[in-house]
């Protein structure tokens, strides 16, 4: 069941690496009359470590803080803290990595994912990890996405989408070296990765997405000058696709299919491989940027900065790209609830999400 | 003691008749005559006076009238079609006037009585098919002016990059890549740099290979195994290269200003960045040849030929780099020549 039908999406908001701007972002989004007015807050953290992000952030958020096993209250409107009182501030150095952190970061998420899991918020939300973190507490840790499907026992495919305003970036390959992309570019793939970005961008609101696909050699390959991937592989599957009714053109030279798309020629753009999208996306909005988990039975988003360990506890982290993402997954929410099969939020899931 | 000279002029040249190098030229005369720095066309001037726009024009004889000329008219080195150039439509028959005009801009650079040349786009497929059997332009420069070999480097305001590897499907660039061949490109970048564009010390920022410059081999080796050792190399020899930097980071404005060029890997790590953060006005600029070279880096166009539509940012930006790139080596030249 919907957490709040007919109301305001419900937000489960993890806080991040407790080493860096975690806690005085969350801190600061608690107060974003935006991110308010848009969504209902769960935030699962330490409040030891929120009040100390609260003091560096110069706010007063107000809460209702409740622990770990108290059953999350029905009325949200004042932002709910679940407190697990599992990470002391004094056992975290601010800017260094640890296992500590990790861990902190990591039970904060698989209680914001369980709540989701269970029905009781539509979207997930996380301030940043830190990978090296993470990989101490969790061996074997790869990327959110695949420890998010693990965790909720999700066999479908998913993504990672990186979102500004009005552009999104899609990718057939992501962390893996640029040599063993070639062979990773098949139609099944480009096919899922346009279905996804196609469900994803309806998910958020835009009624007929448009989708660039870019090319993976130079100059979309010069017509097989540079390459054939373009003619053999890619081409058709932008064709297969167009024909499933999916708004897709391309293959695009990797060099203007940004600049197109910036213009406003395209919603999104599918790119082959991690830098062709990230180095365009970075210039265009470096510090605004959404990561969005897509695939999922419901929204996950993160801003695609770090931990930035350089400048935590100063008050100086901006809030935009956090503040972005807590705003996409509430608006992302509101259909995903009306289209999510029930069968995920079974109270199996939710009792083995808790478990783990 | 010798007086501050007059610079030379910039050889432009014809470029792909049906494409948009007329109007183009046309439209950056209108935006440079009054400011500079002056450049003649070599081209049929009937051509051009019959284009759209056209501002008055006059043939001169030799580049050495074309200063006194630019101010009220664009000056032509006539160099007459067999027949005319229809828009869009690219006729192998033009090809020696196309090729003529490069030849005759080189060998007017060569000889110290153009400060540069700047190349209006060709098509090469017509070309090739007159027999052209070059990989491109810049490769037939090379040979014109037996430099080289040529490294291409892309510029626009705030960011240098000059791609390792180019023209060749992505797979086997990634194949080709060694520490020689990144030291082949990054040294004439770097010898370019102090004497072209008046870089002293110049700052190498060379990109890494793989996502997150292979977060230290977990995401490919090559950054450890190639790309390090080639800048380990160069620092060797005196030069301030740093990295392998994460590509998606390092052209950031806070990163660029770290950094004089960016020496990338392959072709779309060198383009995305400069086509994103200025999408007309990237200059391309070929180093490590005797002459001065520039062109827009933009193709022909032929769908835009005769519509009146074709931006000339690309080809002021090239203009203007030339003029600069030309001062620098006339400076260097003649150290007596330094404008007061």
């Amino acid at each position: 069941m919907p957490s709040n039908p007919g109301t305001k999406p419900v937000i489960a908001l993890a806080m991040g690496d407790p080493a860096g701007i975690s806690p005085e972002l969350t801190a600061a989004l608690l107060v974003d009359p935006a991110v308010r007015e848009a969504a209902d807050l769960i935030v699962i953290g330490d409040l030891r470590l929120l009040e100390a992000g609260a003091k560096v952030a110069k706010v007063e958020p107000a809460l209702h803080r409740i622990s770990a096993t108290d059953p999350i209250p029905e009325d949200l409107s004042t932002p709910v803290f679940v407190d697990l009182a599992h990470c002391d501030p004094a056992g975290i150095e601010i800017g260094r990595v640890s296992e500590a952190g990790g861990r902190c970061a990591a039970e904060n998420y698989r209680h914001a994912l369980a709540l989701a899991v269970a029905g009781r918020a539509d979207a997930v939300c996380f301030t940043p990890f830190n990978k090296a973190a993470m990989r101490m507490h969790v061996p074997g840790y790869d990327d959110e996405i695949v420890f998010t499907a693990n965790f909720i026992d999700f066999h479908g495919p998913a993504r990672e989408f990186n979102v500004l305003e009005g552009l999104w970036n899609a990718r057939v390959t992501s962390h893996v070296p640029l040599s063993g992309v070639a062979p990773l570019i098949t139609r099944a793939a480009i096919l899922d990765n346009l279905r996804l970005t196609d469900a994803a961008l309806r998910a958020s609101g835009i009624a007929r997405p448009r989708i660039a696909v870019a090319g993976l050699n130079p100059h979309a390959g010069d017509g097989g000058n540079f390459g054939r991937e373009e003619i053999d592989t890619i081409g058709p599957a932008v064709i297969e696709a167009q024909q499933q009714g999916i708004g897709c053109d391309g293959p695009f030279p990797a060099d203007t299919v940004f600049v197109r798309a910036k213009r406003g020629d395209f919603d999104a753009v599918l790119t082959m491989y991690h830098d062709q999208g990230q180095i365009a996306m970075k210039l265009i909005g470096f510090d605004q940027g959404v990561t969005l988990l897509g695939g999922f039975p419901f929204p996950i988003c993160t801003p695609a900065h770090g931990t930035a360990y350089d400048i935590a506890g100063r008050g100086i982290a901006g809030t935009g790209a956090a503040r972005n993402a807590l705003l996409l997954a509430a608006r992302m929410s509101a259909d995903m609830r009306r289209t999510r099969p029930a069968a995920v939020q079974s109270a199996e899931a939710f009792r083995a999400a808790c478990a783990a | 003691m010798t007086l501050p000279s007059q610079p030379l002029p910039l050889a432009l040249t014809m470029g792909e008749p049906a494409g948009i190098g007329g109007e183009i030229a046309i439209l950056a005369w209108g935006l440079l005559h009054a400011t500079g720095p002056a450049f003649f066309l070599i081209d049929d001037a009937d051509r051009i006076a019959a284009l759209p726009g056209a501002p008055p024009i006059i043939r001169i004889a030799a580049p050495e009238e074309a200063g006194a000329v630019f101010p009220t008219a664009l000056p032509v080195l006539h160099r007459p079609l067999p027949h005319p150039a229809i828009p869009g439509l690219p006729d192998p028959a033009h090809a020696p006037r196309v090729l003529g005009a490069i030849e005759e801009a080189t060998t007017l650079a060569m000889a110290g009585r153009v400060g540069g040349v700047v190349t209006n786009p060709i098509q090469k497929a017509s070309l090739t098919a007159a027999g052209f059997r070059h990989p491109g332009h810049t490769e037939y420069l090379a040979e014109l002016t037996g430099g080289g070999p040529p490294v291409m480097m892309l510029a626009c305001e705030g960011l240098r990059t000059v791609p390792v590897t180019i023209h060749e499907p992505l797979a086997q660039a990634i194949a080709r890549l060694t520490p020689e061949l990144i030291l082949s490109i990054a040294i004439p970048t770097a010898a370019a740099l102090a004497r072209d564009f008046g870089i002293a010390a110049p700052r190498l920022a060379v990109a890494g290979l793989n996502p997150h410059a292979g977060e230290a081999g977990t995401m490919g080796l090559e950054d450890i195994q190639i790309v390090a050792p080639a800048i380990a190399a160069l620092r060797a020899a005196g030069i301030a290269a740093t990295g392998p930097w994460p590509p998606d980071t390092m052209f950031t404005p806070k990163a660029r200003q770290s950094y004089d060029a960016a020496i990338c890997m392959y072709h779309d790590q060198a383009l995305i960045p400069v086509k994103t953060i200025d999408m007309a006005g990237g200059v391309n600029v070929t180093l490590n040849l005797p002459i001065i070279r520039t062109s827009p880096d933009h193709g022909t166009a032929l769908d835009l030929a005769g519509t009146g539509r074709a931006d000339p940012s690309s080809l002021v930006a090239a203009l203007r780099l030339a003029a600069r790139l030309a001062a620098h080596r006339a400076v260097e030249k003649d150290p007596a020549c330094v404008s007061p």
